[in-house]
């Protein structure tokens, strides 16, 4: 690996992306450690292949490539999960991955199961959860998308043999736009330490086609959405907004000093707070000796751990 | 000359497992020895792996353990055949007390056994926890004919450290570490906020003490730790003589000539120059002052003994 080493200019997102200054990285030394962290995990797991929910988006595209790269491409499996719904140019973006890659692509539309459960209004058909399923909030249909596309992507782990690979980014994590045991349920996460700016900057330098790496992020809930508008801000702000919060410890009083808007440092640290669960382990009530993550502290990938 | 081929293991152990990690460094001693290394040097807690936890008490080695007394066995040889070894495991005292020690093995026994003295607990560090920290620190002669000061990744972050080592009679600071990667830049000299700093820390300490320094660090991964390797060592005028990549396993040899203190340490003499009765009567102040037990000269007026704070 000789691009490791040497000084170089900031770089900067060359006019496909706004990358801020600060947030930059040497991605040569990000796409080393990730794909080490990938091999490594999967190794002490005794695994050798990975499985990966495709949306279309920049980030899922990217663990794919870092996947592929990790492992190589005949290991992957890619599984593409459209509802009814979900745009066609999500779709035809992530057969866009598979092909470039040569990885396994797997399409499985959820619009059945999920319409199973709440039912569907223009047919007629009454879903599990009863008639108050067809009116079910954006949000609650949301989760259980979320959480089914987690379903069959643990079910495909056990029948491909691969672990499942998270795709959330730093930011969303830290704001809570994740769904808990949907899309932030994985067995590793390369990408979880990355803001949605720098998962940009390793995506062009990995070769992520322009188009994905281009295009604004949506959970292509509804038609039209994307993440900007819900959150009110655009991604390089709030990325920035976290790393002085985050990584550099700034005070709200720093960070209004700084030049951040009072109501988007207050819309972010009530994000962050309210958020905090969905990012630990759920807490044991402590009655034993010794109780798991308090007292009893063994490596998840310990001697012994590996499925072979 | 007093030539010396020194064999950097900048390897990734396997987490918990003592057997597998004691067998590559058997194999990797006999490497070192056929490549013709007098000295071959393993990362912090290479016989263990890092992030251990609860598996300390399991993996812990006393010093009289078979295994330990095997793999020092290994370094024995007649003329070119003898090896120095420097290896790190966890060490249980007989009053079960937990260490992460460093060794140095040679003529086929431990020869000497520094324990770590600073025990990071903060950031994303645990250390203190699980082990207990040393209190004894140590340069020791050596059958490679200069005093070698041993210390464990943290403690290159105290001053004190490298200087008393070089002090006591090091001419060859060896620290071996478990360091993870972090804080990724794009400006940082090497990409990495980690390497650039130790990078800064090892020049500065092989210049001030002018002593060769041997740094070597693990790769591989340990849970969501990354260890970034960038093995090293450092001439006694502070320049690299030699530089391991980053993130790459392997055996890598460096010839040093350990006549280069001599002309370093006459050409710059810091180390005469220091002043070892100065730095012990102000540091014995500075506890007098912090224990209450003498007036601090720099608290607030009217501080009550061992506060430099003025209550209002």
């Amino acid at each position: 690996m000789s691009a490791i080493g040497g000084r170089r200019s900031a770089p900067t997102g060359g006019g496909l992306f706004d990358l801020p200054p600060e947030l930059a990285i040497d991605t040569d030394v990000a796409r080393r450690v990730i794909v080490e962290f990938i091999r490594g995990q999967l190794r002490q797991a005794g695994f050798e292949r990975a499985v990966v929910g495709l949306s279309g988006g920049i980030d899922s595209a990217l663990v794919a490539y870092l996947v592929a790269e990790a492992i190589g491409p005949e290991r992957l499996l890619c599984v593409m999960l459209p509802y009814r719904t979900s745009a066609l140019s999500s779709r035809t973006d992530a057969e866009t991955v598979v092909e470039r890659l040569g990885c396994t692509g797997e399409l499985i539309e959820i619009s059945s199961m999920v319409d199973a459960y709440f039912g569907r209004a223009d047919s007629g058909l009454v879903g599990a959860v009863g008639p108050d399923g067809l009116g079910a909030s954006a949000l609650r249909r949301g989760n259980a998308m979320a959480r089914i596309r987690m379903t069959v992507l643990y079910d495909r782990s056990v029948t491909w043999g691969g672990l499942v690979i998270g795709t959330s980014n730093k930011t969303e994590s830290l704001i809570g736009y994740t769904t808990i045991f949907g899309d932030a349920a994985s067995a590793l996460n390369p990408i979880g330490d990355l803001y949605k700016s720098q998962v940009r900057q390793v995506a062009a330098a990995v070769g992520v086609p322009d188009a994905i790496i281009r295009k604004a992020p949506s959970a292509d809930l509804w038609p039209g959405q994307t993440d900007e508008a819900e959150a009110g801000f655009s991604y390089p702000e709030l990325d920035r907004l976290l790393f002085w919060l985050v990584d550099r410890r700034r005070s709200p009083e720093e960070l209004e000093a700084k030049g951040f808007a009072p109501d988007r440092i207050k819309w972010t640290l009530k994000a962050v707070a309210g958020s905090e669960f969905k990012r630990q382990v759920a807490p044991i009530a402590k009655l034993g000796p010794r109780t798991a993550g308090l007292d009893y502290l063994y490596p998840r990938r310990r001697p012994g751990s590996a499925r072979t | 000359m007093q030539p010396l081929r020194i064999a950097l293991a900048q390897i990734a152990p396997r987490l918990g497992l003592l057997d597998e990690n004691l067998a590559s460094h058997h194999a990797l001693i006999a490497q070192a020895r056929s490549g013709g290394a007098g000295l071959v040097v393993f990362p912090e807690l290479g016989l263990t792996g890092y992030l251990l936890q609860d598996l300390a008490a399991e993996v812990a080695m006393r010093l009289d353990d078979p295994r330990l007394v095997e793999l020092a066995a290994a370094t024995a040889g007649d003329g070119p055949e003898a090896v120095s070894a420097i290896v790190s495991f966890v060490e249980e005292s007989a009053d079960h007390r937990l260490f992460i020690a460093v060794a140095l093995l040679e003529d086929g026994r431990v020869r000497h056994v520094q324990r770590k003295l600073f025990l990071p607990t903060y950031g994303l560090f645990d250390e203190r926890r699980f082990f207990a920290a040393g209190d004894l620190l140590r340069a020791t002669p050596s059958r490679l004919g200069v005093g070698v000061g041993l210390s464990v990744c943290e403690d290159f972050w105290h001053l004190g450290v490298p200087q008393l080592l070089a002090l006591d009679g090091a001419q060859l600071l060896v620290n071996v570490s478990s360091s993870p990667g972090r804080d990724l830049a794009a400006l940082n000299e090497v990409g990495l906020g980690t390497a650039t700093s130790w990078r800064t820390l090892l020049r500065t300490y092989a210049q001030l003490t002018t002593s060769f320094v041997v740094f070597v660090n693990r790769v591989g991964v340990d849970e969501s730790i990354s260890f970034w390797g960038g093995s090293e060592v450092i001439g006694p005028s502070g320049e690299a003589v030699f530089s391991a990549p980053l993130y790459d396993e392997g055996l890598y040899f460096a010839d040093v000539d350990l006549g280069d203190v001599r002309r370093e340490r006459i050409a710059l003499p810091l180390l005469r120059d220091e002043r070892l009765e100065l730095a012990v009567r102000e540091l014995g102040r500075i506890v007098s002052e912090r224990a209450g037990q003498a007036d601090d000269s720099t608290a607030e007026p009217g501080s009550p003994p061992g506060l430099d704070v003025a209550p209002r």
